[in-house]
């Protein structure tokens, strides 16, 4: 269970990257992305995925397909 | 009397941005310096009065080790309405798909020359269309609301003048109205300060004319698979 990041939606605003408890977010050569391994959809830590709440653009940050 | 209630909305927006507009200085700073110079009630007569000198000078040279462009240009921004350019400029004829590879940009704009408005007050929105090697002013778009037709929300109102545009510049703009500006499809872009618009279009042109962002070339609609190509010589 993982979350990524829609390449042709980002804007690389970077709200995401400090807001990530377990630090998966990093600016990539194009734009964000997330650690697919690292990344635990914020389970344990928040009700909801942080990166989903501050991020401006709708539908830009998505679940992996399991 | 209270200096602000004395100060027409109008004024206080451009003192707010003319005060951004210089270094480390606040609405506050700026307005004591300018009650300084032509005492209180600061109106707009007052203001046209002000030249650089007195700026420069006014208690006890407040603004002197400030760059006198910057004072300058803050000069104009507080007189800008009484120096309208916007009738100088000509629209020019567009076509859909006169220019490929394009962009639509609305610049919220007092003066026509800078992107210095606020997205709920300014007086006008330029619209250009921008290519890499081609910027077309195709529109100005008031922003007085047609007689007798009762407007229920300003902002969406405003947003929706400028609806087929893909990106927006603003000096300003509030959370509530930049999120109905982006349900609308439009790109929100604040300045960080005062910028004209033609060095604004510059910078943009640079960009679409390099690798553009891939939101951004998507708003364009080059091709996903056009993009691809760009994506994986950066990757790579």
């Amino acid at each position: 269970m993982a979350l990524y990041i829609v390449e042709a939606d980002c804007i690389s605003c970077g709200d995401c990257e400090p807001v990530c408890p377990t630090m998966s977010i990093t600016e990539g050569s194009i734009v964000f992305k997330i650690d697919k391994k690292t990344c635990t959809e914020c389970d344990g830590d928040f009700d909801i995925p942080q990166c989903v709440k501050v991020c401006p653009v709708d539908n830009c940050i998505l679940p992996l397909e399991a | 009397m209270n200096s602000q209630a004395a100060l027409s909305r109008e004024l206080a927006l451009r003192i707010g941005l003319a005060a951004r507009a210089l270094p480390d200085t606040d609405a506050k700073r700026l307005l004591s310096v300018l009650t300084a110079c032509v005492g209180l009630p600061i109106t707009e007569e007052k203001i046209v009065g002000i030249n650089l000198k007195n700026l420069k000078t006014a208690v006890a040279g407040e603004f002197l080790d400030v760059d006198e462009p910057l004072l300058t240009h803050a000069l104009s921004i507080l007189k800008s309405d009484l120096h309208t350019h916007t009738d100088v400029q000509e629209r020019q004829a567009y076509v859909d798909g006169d220019m490929p590879g394009s962009v639509r940009i609305a610049c919220a704009s007092n003066d026509g020359i800078n992107v210095d408005g606020h997205f709920g007050s300014c007086s006008q929105f330029m619209i250009y269309q921008v290519s890499a090697d081609e910027a077309r002013l195709i529109d100005i778009c008031g922003t007085d609301s047609p007689d007798g037709l009762e407007v229920d929300d300003k902002n969406v109102f405003r947003a929706e003048l400028i609806q087929d545009c893909q990106i927006l510049y603003i000096a300003s703009v509030g959370g509530p109205a930049a999120a109905k500006i982006v349900k609308l499809g439009i790109h929100p872009m604040k300045l960080p300060g005062i910028e004209s618009i033609a060095d604004i279009i510059d910078r943009l042109q640079t960009v679409i004319a390099g690798t553009p962002p891939p939101w951004l070339a998507k708003v364009m609609g080059i091709d996903a698979t056009d993009r691809f190509r760009f994506e994986r010589e950066a990757t790579g």
